[in-house]
């Protein structure tokens, strides 16, 4: 603020000078000039007098001539005054005026107060390096579960769309281009609370640069960063990246989960969605022969993890030699007789992955006349094509920015989630489809909220009170309702860390310890009224035993009396 | 030679001047202390500290905060001058100005210390 403060007093310091200088010569000539009083004597105006008159005639206020009619050669002096100090005094208003609205001062007037507001955050935030599709469902979703979110972002009509959306907390947010290290401090990168940060923009070299500063400057803030050419990921790796998100190998992936395992598929995008969402119901992609056309970077993805799990494919590229595709049917997909050639009466799925719109739509439209029983998956690039997509109504419309959402979110919430899916990803499918029923069946169709809790003093002060008195805190106890011990609140422990050892869906017998980490998924109320179980010891040991612990330190007495009575 | 610094040095060196011409004198004897001495000692004051605004640097700062301690007490001094002017005798009147444009005269010869000392650690 102080250079502001400067900046403004160093462009004002001519026009004030003016101001004084005018005003000083007014003031002079008026105390030097004699006059009469209302009896016609000899009167001199006094410096206090003629400042007083001076003061309101440069102001244009003109309150008249005070305290005595001026003669000639006052009103003379008066006409020279009103020319001098009105000039200046106008050239001062509009110097002050045109500097408010000087572009280059308000620019840093709104940097400075985001830096000071980051500053002032007292809890833990995350920073979003851009505030493009993708971050800004990332933004609403940590909204949601009351994390604090700060947003830089190079297009001032973005951070439009950001000053109008709806959130809980305030999101501070600054119109500047993340890659110049200074405006990341300002971010609050060097900032106590701050938890790490994300760089989801189009740009891979931004999110090079960015993530490399990042690591520079703190060393051990973790970094999300979307990557999609991989000399740029093992670039970002060997600065330490934490997590590179390629949304093409990551829906590749997917893909194939949905194949495999539909059960895995939908936890995984039920418990990184945004709380209280509804999730559509999901497709499940058929075995069989598939068509991809396009082998770009999505086209390969989609190729390696069909092929991995035993799926024939047949490929459809218009430019063979530039993407390296040796086996292949030469033609954009677009016309029905590449179509034929892929045998596409006899094809299960179609998968339309080039990086064209309109040509994807027409693809999938030729597919369709040709053979209307395919199970369509299409890739939509750009986003202002959504309401075309939406439209069609594809099987499976493969939208890059929700699945970064979805994976950042899983690394974001607590890093007990990510570990959690993993592990999921090596069960079977069966497991998850029981789980999942078993979620549903206790905390509602609803995307529940999801996070961890670590058994010690700070978090759990009284799982730690109790078992440092050698009281027997279980898992159940946490997820019996603190009002009624009898009721069960909508809480299921998903996973129990303890020394570097995960327990999937932990037996709700399992004594806690000091040092356990544990991943609850609840709805939000359960959230709240576990808070209570977790601090009050009164609470917990009510839970454990049913019995209320008086309060006060009387009632505590008479009653260890009664009890030995 | 640069007319920045002229203009500058000139006003901070006229402020301190005007304001001892003031200050000298019997301090309750109104006839050793012209009115017209404490405006213009007031109105060049004033310029002096606009002159020193959007100076970052330490010595500029403190230069600033010395005008402005010399500005508060002078006009001090005028707005007693023109508010009790009539309502005491003219010898107490004259001491109470006379000690505050003394007060702002040790302001302004710290000024005019602290440019000294820059200029002679300037070595060019």
């Amino acid at each position: 603020m102080d250079s502001i403060l400067f900046l403004i007093l160093r462009r004002l310091r001519l026009p004030i000078n003016l101001i004084i200088i005018s005003f000083a010569i007014s003031v002079l000539g008026f105390t030097l000039i004699p006059g009469v009083d209302a009896e016609g004597n000899p009167w001199q105006m006094s410096v206090f007098d003629a400042f007083y008159v001076v003061s309101y005639t440069a102001t244009t206020i003109g309150f008249g001539e005070i305290p005595y009619a001026f003669n000639h050669a006052q009103r003379l002096w008066m006409i020279f005054s009103i020319f001098m100090t009105v000039t200046a005094w106008f050239y001062a208003i509009g110097r002050i005026i045109a500097l408010l609205q000087d572009d280059g001062l308000r620019r840093a007037i709104i940097t400075n107060r985001f830096a000071n507001v980051v500053q002032a955050l007292q809890e833990p935030f995350y920073i979003l390096c851009s505030y493009g599709e993708s971050a800004s469902l990332l933004t609403k979703a940590l909204d949601e579960k009351g994390m604090r979110v700060v947003v830089i972002e190079t297009l001032q009509e973005r951070i439009d769309q950001l000053e109008l959306s709806n959130s809980h907390n305030a999101i501070p947010h600054l119109c500047a281009d993340a890659k110049l290290p200074e405006n990341l401090i300002r971010a609050g990168i060097l900032h106590r609370f701050c938890s790490g940060v994300v760089t989801l923009t189009d740009n891979d070299e931004a999110n090079l640069a960015i993530a490399v500063a990042v690591k520079l400057m703190a060393p051990d803030l973790p970094v999300l960063a979307r990557a999609e050419r991989n000399d740029i990921a093992a670039n970002m790796a060997s600065f330490g990246t934490d997590h590179i998100i390629n949304p093409y190998t990551l829906f590749g992936e997917q893909l194939v989960m949905r194949v495999h395992a539909i059960g895995s598929f939908i936890l995984h995008e039920w418990l990184t969605d945004t709380p209280g969402d509804q999730l559509p119901p999901p497709e499940y992609p058929p075995r069989g022969r598939w068509i991809v056309c396009g082998y770009g970077r999505f086209g390969k993805s989609v190729v390696d993890n069909l092929t991995r799990e035993q799926i024939t494919t047949t490929i459809i590229e218009a430019d063979p030699e530039l993407t390296g595709c040796d086996n292949c049917i030469v033609g954009s997909g677009a016309e029905a007789r590449t179509l034929l050639e892929a045998d596409i009466m006899n094809a299960t799925g179609l998968v339309a992955g080039t990086d064209n719109d309109i040509n994807n739509l027409s693809i999938v439209m030729t597919a369709y006349e040709l053979n209307p029983n395919l199970f369509v998956v299409i890739r939509k690039n750009k986003r202002h094509n959504g309401e075309l997509f939406k439209r069609f109504n594809a099987n499976i419309t493969m939208q890059p920015t929700d699945i970064i959402a979805h994976e950042c979110l899983a690394h974001m919430v607590t890093p007990l989630l990510a570990q959690f899916l993993v592990l999921v990803r090596s069960q079977t499918n069966e497991w998850s489809n029981n789980l999942i029923s078993h979620l549903v069946a206790i905390v509602g169709e609803n995307v529940p909220e999801t996070w961890s809790i670590k058994v010690s003093k700070e978090e759990t002060y009284a799982i730690s009170e109790l078992t440092a008195r050698n009281v027997i805190v279980t898992l159940r106890h946490l997820t019996q309702d603190p009002t009624n011990r009898d009721e069960h609140l909508a809480l299921v422990p998903l996973m129990l860390s303890r020394n570097n050892q995960n327990t999937l869906i932990p037996n709700l017998d399992t004594p806690l310890m000091e040092g356990d980490q544990i991943l609850l998924c609840a709805t939000p109320e359960a959230k709240s009224a576990l808070f209570n179980t977790l601090n009050n010891n009164k609470t917990l040991s009510y839970i454990i035993d049913g019995i209320d612990m008086p309060n006060s330190f009387v009632w505590r007495w008479l009653k260890s009396i009664t009890t030995k009575i | 030679m640069n007319l920045e610094k002229v203009i500058f040095g000139f006003f901070i060196v006229l402020a301190m001047t005007l304001n001892f011409g003031f200050f000298v004198g019997d301090i309750d004897n109104p006839n050793h202390h012209h009115v017209y001495e404490l405006y213009a000692a007031i109105v060049v004051s004033l310029i002096a500290t606009v002159l020193k605004f959007g100076d970052r640097t330490h010595v500029g700062a403190i230069l600033l905060s010395t005008s402005l301690a010399a500005d508060l007490q002078l006009i001090a001094a005028a707005i007693m001058w023109a508010t009790l002017a009539g309502t005491m005798t003219d010898a107490d009147l004259i001491t109470y100005i006379v000690s505050l444009s003394g007060g702002a005269l040790m302001a302004n010869i710290v000024s005019v210390i602290l440019l000294i000392a820059e200029t002679i650690s300037q070595r060019r």
